[in-house]
């Protein structure tokens, strides 16, 4: 009897459970985010110039030619002056072989070249086709 | 360890101008890598052809050498030096180095053509020497054959003695 009413005392005592959905579901929505090419070059050039050493660089550079896009040529410009600042010859040929990659035929690799002609030659840069012609 | 010791502290003190006219003599003089210990200059002309014979210590005075170069103003490298930078930064050595040998391509192709003519000529050559197609299997017996079997009455249900039956019976030839 006692042990009864104890019971129900203890099971009254228990406050209501106020079941509220749980928030882990992030709300369904159509919207994505999208990057527009702008902000992208934006982006990567910030990146480029604010980098510090060779290994950000590399990884810039690993992340920027990692879209599908090829980077406008202000990033580039901004990658192989990063590069000049770390003092990485390699590097700064290496993005023209990355663009070269990149690119859909040669036409647009050349036009690519002829954009960053004034660059290459301020830099001193060869491309590496230029290096093993000869 | 004790040359990696001896070479690190030496090399920036020796100007870059000097280590490669001293790298240039050696060159001409036809004295190959000198060991790191004794004097840290590599010529860096062929790094190419010896970066893999080259020990780690080697390896380590080469880099720091073209660490040094790079700082300065990239238009007075010389084409051997920027090679030698590209070639140790993203040359094909150690993880990029390619997985087959030059010439894996064409080696492939004509053995697989090789094997392909070889089936060939085995299975029309053995063919050739075979006995001749057993006389049951010529068009002549298999319609007698089907003549016999409606004289035969054989499989009058489904079969070749069926009504309306309008199939081959035995006759395999077109």
């Amino acid at each position: 009897m006692l042990r009864a009413q104890l019971a129900s005392t203890l099971l009254r005592a228990r406050p209501a459970a106020t079941r509220v959905a749980p928030v882990f579901a992030r709300p369904s929505s159509s919207a994505h985010g999208q990057e527009t090419f702008e902000s992208f070059t934006e982006r990567y050039v910030n990146f480029f110039q604010s980098a510090q050493d060779l290994f950000e660089v590399q990884r810039g550079l690993n992340n920027c030619f990692a879209h599908d896009l090829v980077p406008a040529p202000a990033v580039i410009e901004a990658a192989v002056r990063a590069a000049r600042r770390v003092n990485d010859y390699a590097t700064a040929v290496r993005v023209f072989e990355g663009i070269k990659e990149k690119v859909e035929n040669k036409q647009q690799y050349q036009a690519y070249l002829d954009e960053l002609k004034p660059l290459r030659e301020e830099l001193g840069i060869n491309i590496r086709e230029e290096l093993y012609s000869s | 360890m004790q040359a990696l010791r001896l070479a690190r502290p030496r090399l920036p003190l020796r100007p870059a101008s000097r280590a490669f006219a001293a790298a240039a003599s050696s060159v001409h003089g036809g004295a190959p890598a000198a060991s790191s210990s004794a004097s840290p200059v590599i010529p860096l002309s062929n790094v190419e052809a010896m970066w893999e014979r080259l020990s780690a210590d080697e390896q380590l005075v080469i880099h720091q050498q073209l660490e040094e170069l790079q700082k300065k103003d990239w238009k007075s490298l010389s084409i051997d030096e920027k090679k030698a930078a590209y070639y140790v930064a993203f040359g094909p050595h150690g993880p990029r180095a390619p997985t087959n040998p030059p010439g894996t391509v064409p080696k492939v192709i004509l053995g697989v053509t090789g094997l392909v003519v070889t089936a060939t000529v085995l299975f029309y050559s053995i063919r050739a020497t075979a006995p001749p197609p057993p006389k049951t299997l010529s068009k002549e017996w298999e319609e007698a054959s089907n003549e016999r079997a409606l004289e035969q009455k054989i499989n009058p249900i489904h079969g070749i003695s069926s009504e309306g039956y309008s199939g081959p019976g035995f006759v395999t030839h077109k």
